[in-house]
């Protein structure tokens, strides 16, 4: 049963990839607007409102980074091309969707399922290891963001040089974060592992 | 910067606090020892009601929180994208380099910071020369470390709850 869902989740993911980012309705900027507005929908009854809009939040930089070099382009004519400001426009909704998406269809493979898929107990124990990292990732950026909204050596300069230098701050702590839960998560779980299976022998 | 008496409502929180006398927390030289039972609304009332005052009024502070651990993912962040060396595995040492970059800071507050190092003197030695008012939320009972008591004047301020009507608690904040 397990297989058959995850089979389900993997092909709704490829289906997702092949219908709106490589495949026909790329372009379509009012599919991707419907997409978009689908998927935000989806995570708002997935999880809350208020956690819909701080992901929106996290997203918003780099869709305006995106977009405002898209603008730079389309107004230089980069490359000769004309339609620098449409394909940023998709760009803009393509980017935010497909991580939204990724992100609420990933939450249905619960622990429960990765115990029960016919593995290694290695693999399983990496597998829990990863989701438990990330989840707990994704609670931990509203309190990293708040704790760099206090640091007054990042206010120093214009709003945009604070915004950027706060993000990238976000990523790096996020990143360091992530990298010490998932060793020390998968230290603790091997050797609650080992120590069961020693005590079952 | 001061928080006038009167009442505060935090609804998300479910807090409903009374102060009863102006906090003032201009004055150099003061430390403010916060106290009060868990659940009071300590840490809420710093970040929700003193440090967005002190956004507010452009007066640069420091703030260790209770989740000091998470903090110093982004204190780490913080310091390698200013260029400094950050230590692996040192977090005395690192607080030290941050305390060291953030000379423009006038006010200092802790949230039970002594829960993690219980002998904090050396807060104080890297930071009184610019500091001048400290903010400390805490559960120990009134002894403090020496190094605020030869500079600093002491204010307790206790929390209390004084009722709970299933949706606010109700908070007096008392100074003295």
């Amino acid at each position: 049963m397990v297989i058959v869902k995850l089979a389900v989740i993997l092909m709704s993911i490829l289906s997702f990839l092949w219908l709106f980012i490589f495949g026909p309705f790329y372009d379509h900027i009012a599919i991707q607007l419907l997409v978009f507005m689908g998927v935000i929908g989806w995570n708002m009854l997935r999880f809350s409102v208020r956690e819909t809009i701080s992901l929106l939040r996290f997203c918003f930089p780099f869709v305006l980074s995106l977009f405002v070099f898209g603008l730079i382009f389309h107004y230089v004519r980069l490359l000769g091309r004309q339609d620098w400001l449409e394909d940023t426009l998709v760009k803009c909704l393509v980017f935010p969707s497909s991580l939204i998406f990724l992100k609420v269809i990933l939450t249905y493979i619960t622990y429960l399922d990765i115990l029960n898929l016919p593995i290694s107990m290695k693999k399983r124990v990496d597998l829990i290891t990863i989701k438990s990292a990330f989840s707990k990732g994704e609670k931990i950026l509203r309190r990293f963001s708040w704790y760099l909204g206090t640091y007054s050596e990042l206010k120093f300069g214009s709003k945009i040089k604070y915004a950027m230098k706060k993000y990238a701050c976000l990523i790096i702590a996020l990143y360091l974060y992530l990298y010490e839960e998932i060793e020390n998560s998968n230290r603790l779980l091997r050797n609650r592992y080992q120590h069961l299976y020693e005590a079952n022998e | 910067m001061q928080i006038k008496k009167g009442k505060y409502r935090l609804e998300d929180r479910g807090l409903n606090f009374t102060v009863c006398n102006d906090l003032d927390f201009e004055n150099r030289g003061n430390c403010f020892y916060f106290r009060g039972g868990n659940g009071f609304g300590k840490t809420s009332f710093l970040e929700k009601i003193i440090i967005p005052r002190l956004k507010n009024d452009n007066i640069h502070y420091i703030y260790i929180g209770q989740d000091i651990r998470i903090q110093l993912y982004t204190l780490r962040a913080l310091l390698s994208i200013q260029g400094i060396n950050v230590p692996n595995n040192d977090e005395i040492e690192l607080l030290r380099l941050w305390l060291n970059n953030s000379k423009s800071a006038t006010v200092f507050i802790m949230d039970e910071f002594d829960k993690y190092f219980p002998d904090y003197g050396f807060i104080f030695d890297w930071s009184d020369s610019f500091i001048r008012t400290y903010i400390i939320v805490t559960h120990l009972s009134y002894s403090r470390p020496d190094a605020v008591a030869e500079k600093y004047r002491i204010c307790n301020v206790r929390f209390e709850l004084i009722n709970f009507d299933g949706r606010f608690k109700h908070v007096r904040v008392k100074q003295g």
